[in-house]
């Protein structure tokens, strides 16, 4: 039963990295990319690799999420034509 | 115990993680989404937990304690970032 919640979370997976490519504000593309990396840290400690998953929580939730931030604070929000 | 009731709840969460995307991806404004962002966050440590006692392993739970952690801090400056204070 359990291929179920991999196929379920591999659709999830393409359809949060299509609309995060596709969002023109730039604060929900970073909220988006950040739904991304929780899904993969699920992914990953689902096929047995836990260490890869503490690396994704790590630098996909903590610091990318941080960095985007700022550089959005430093440009500007909104994406131009 | 039953074998399967912990599997058949982990498909619930899925199916949940799913519900709480699609305001992800409509929602008209961005408090609308961290909101969604901060459910499944949540709805993830759940599933982790869950995948720890069907694998039987307990590092499963330090990985889910670390991420409970961390994303707390992103949603934190996330929401420093709409108040307008960072």
């Amino acid at each position: 039963m359990i291929w179920l919640l991999n196929i379920a979370l591999l659709i999830l997976l393409v359809a949060t990295a299509i609309a995060a490519v596709f969002s023109r504000d730039l604060l929900a593309a970073v909220i988006i990319l950040s739904v991304y990396s929780f899904i993969m840290a699920i992914l990953y400690t689902q096929l047995n690799a836990p260490d890869v998953g503490l690396t994704e929580a790590a630098v996909g939730a903590g610091a990318t999420t941080l960095l985007f931030i700022i550089a959005i604070r430093r440009t500007s929000r909104r994406e131009e034509e | 115990m039953m074998p399967g009731i912990w599997q058949a709840a982990i498909l619930v969460i899925a199916a949940l993680i799913l519900a709480a995307m699609i305001r992800l991806f409509a929602g008209p404004t961005a408090p609308d989404r961290v909101v969604a962002l901060d459910t499944v966050n949540t709805l993830t440590i759940a599933s982790m937990i869950l995948l720890g006692v069907i694998y039987r392993q307990l590092i499963f739970v330090d990985v889910a304690i670390v991420y409970a952690l961390l994303s707390f801090v992103g949603t934190l400056y996330i929401a420093k970032y709409i108040g307008g204070e960072l």
